[in-house]
């Protein structure tokens, strides 16, 4: 009996020890390029660390003291709460338009899924740079659609509230369809038999809406939304090929401070600031969690 | 004798009776198609811009107004870029780094997947979960100590280098899609194959492989768009011709000062090359990456 079962205990830790060197690539990855590097970010904020002026010390918390003091900081950190709730929210109105016209049953459906995964799918440096074209105040086709056809002046990337604007639109453009395609696999999800019975009851489409789909889905647009919110928070490609951050610094994302302050080689303040960035994700990542559960006990 | 005189009134009823009509019993259909038109218009429409201005005879790129079907179309841009830029250089690179990062993390995420899906060793749970809480940490808070442990090892402007941190970036949404994959797929297999005296390594080779087939293709084209996209990581680990991508290169091209200074003729060219190959994968694969991109969402 003994032997049988150091047997089988020798079977299952020679399964586990399977598992542990499948699973360890992933670990040791992760870690080198992510657990790692968090670590020394937090231990680099409360450093004056920069390669060109040796030597670096521990100076407390005088990095984000100096935060105090720099009013882009202060800017970038509303301008990017401002652009990603705001491109979140058109993302998630327009996501949700678009899913319901791509759950439609119409001929041209196929092609519209596939059109819809286009802009998903192009590189952001293209969009980024093909649209500061089309805005472009002199041979750009926006500015001169809106003069011609509508009298309209509105200088884009020159005027800091319109460079906002203008890349406002273009996140919105770019990501709206990633957007569509999640929610899509919501409405799909929902039931038929509750459209009919509702609409035995008379129910309108747009209480339809209200009343079915809008609750059903709300624990999925919540997730995606949080899942926009963090992954626009850490994203710096749109703003640095559409606008370098101009003009002026009306378009600087944390994202693109932070960029900035590596490239002046102010690692420990770029260190704080990335600390700033992690800890705005972590309060919306748990702002989340609790909507999330409450939507889902409204249930 | 009503019937007849019911018809020969419809005769004389005018067309505009007859079109309300029609559109009072296609109502539907046509808002669907007018929704449909207005939004494969938004979505397009950059597109023809750009391409559009990659074959347009460069003196015509700047007109007042903008030239929006142009008279005469040339594939000299290309040309221009074609040997004016380390095109192929760059393109060879892109591939390397695109190729390279999908395959090595569809690789390391199978595997893992299979582990923490089927053996469940202790610790697995944690194992995921900090695997997918780590996509919260934006990647441009960690760049700091990245570029300090890239320096050490000899990593900077190496392919290796670059296809280390890519495949990082994208292992946990891996993870996750694979792990819920394999948590669909009916154990009795596996357990028939080990009852006949198959090994780990071979029910992974002959029983998982084959099953996966579907999820690991779908992750791999989603991840080669991902890497493909992706401007941070080469824009600061590849500063060399050996290196660099395509997003590095037209990046490049845009810090031109003036309007009139930026190679438009060349930018938009290489911005169309640039889509090309994503655009592809999309005709073909929409709904293997629609499949992809929303189970984790969803499970």
């Amino acid at each position: 009996v003994n032997r049988v079962v150091r047997h089988r205990l020798s079977l299952t830790q020679r399964r586990y020890l399977i598992a542990v060197l499948l699973v360890l690539p992933v670990i040791l990855l992760r870690a080198f390029t992510a657990f790692y590097p968090f670590v020394q970010t937090v231990l680099l904020a409360f450093q004056n660390y920069n390669p060109a002026f040796p030597p670096t010390k521990w100076i407390g918390l005088q990095n984000f003291a100096r935060m105090g003091t720099d009013p882009v900081v202060q800017g970038s950190i509303s301008f990017t709460i401002i652009f990603v709730v705001a491109s979140t929210v058109f993302q998630l109105i327009f996501g949700m338009a678009i899913a319901i016209l791509l759950n439609i049953p119409f001929r041209l459906r196929g092609i519209a899924r596939t059109i819809n995964l286009i802009p998903w799918a192009v590189p952001m440096v293209v969009v980024a740079i093909g649209f500061r074209w089309m805005f472009d105040d002199r041979f750009g086709m926006i500015p001169d659609i809106l003069a011609r056809g509508f009298g309209l002046h509105p200088r884009w990337l020159i005027d800091p509230l319109g460079a906002r604007v203008a890349i406002l639109i273009v996140s919105i453009w770019k990501s709206t369809p990633f957007v569509a395609v999640l929610l899509l696999a919501g409405l799909q999800g929902v039931p038929h038999d509750l459209y009919e019975a509702a609409r035995i009851d008379g129910c309108s489409r747009p209480q339809l809406f209200r009343s079915i789909t809008l609750p059903l889905m709300m624990p999925l647009i919540v997730t995606t939304g949080m899942f926009m919110l963090i992954w626009q928070l850490a994203s710096f490609d749109l703003t640095y090929a559409m606008t370098g951050g101009g003009p002026g610094f009306s378009t600087s994302v944390m994202a693109y401070k932070i960029f900035q302050e590596i490239n002046s080689l102010n690692f420990g303040y770029a260190s704080s600031l990335g600390m700033v960035l992690f800890v705005i994700v972590g309060v919306i990542g748990i702002i989340g969690l609790v909507i999330f559960r409450r939507v889902q006990v409204s249930l | 004798m009503t019937t007849s005189q019911a018809s020969s009134r419809a005769e004389v009823s005018t067309t505009g009776v007859r079109l309300r009509q029609f559109l009072g019993l296609h109502a539907d259909r046509i808002l669907t198609y007018i929704a449909f038109v207005l939004f494969a218009v938004v979505v397009l429409v950059p597109f023809y811009w750009i391409f559009i201005s990659s074959v347009t005879p460069k003196y015509e790129l700047f007109q007042i107004p903008p030239i929006y079907f142009p008279s005469t179309l040339t594939l000299d841009n290309y040309n221009r870029m074609a040997n004016g830029l380390p095109f192929w250089e760059y393109l060879v690179n892109s591939l390397i780094f695109a190729i390279g990062s999908s395959v090595l993390s569809v690789g390391l995420s199978g595997l893992a997947a299979y582990a923490l899906a089927r053996i469940r060793f202790p610790g697995s749970n944690l194992v995921f979960i900090g695997l997918i809480l780590s996509i919260a940490l934006p990647q441009i808070g960690l760049l700091v100590p990245m570029f300090e442990t890239f320096k050490l090892f000899g990593l900077q402007n190496t392919h290796l280098g670059l296809i280390l941190l890519m495949s990082s970036l994208v292992l946990p949404f891996t993870v996750w899609v694979l792990v819920s994959f394999v948590n669909q797929i009916p154990a009795e297999i596996e357990e028939a194959a080990q009852i006949d005296g198959a090994n780990i390594a071979q029910v992974i080779v002959y029983v998982m492989l084959p099953t996966m087939r579907p999820a690991l293709s779908t992750m791999l084209i989603i991840n080669f768009v991902i890497s493909w996209n992706e401007l941070l990581y080469p824009l600061v680990f590849a500063q060399t011709r050996t290196t660099k991508t395509f997003s590095v290169g037209l990046l490049e091209l845009a810090t031109e000062g003036s309007t009139y200074g930026r190679p438009w003729d060349l930018m938009s060219a290489l911005s169309i090359v640039m889509i090309i190959p994503v655009l592809i994968l999309v005709l073909f694969g929409q709904r293997a990456i629609v499949a992809g991109l929303t189970r984790g969402a969803l499970k």
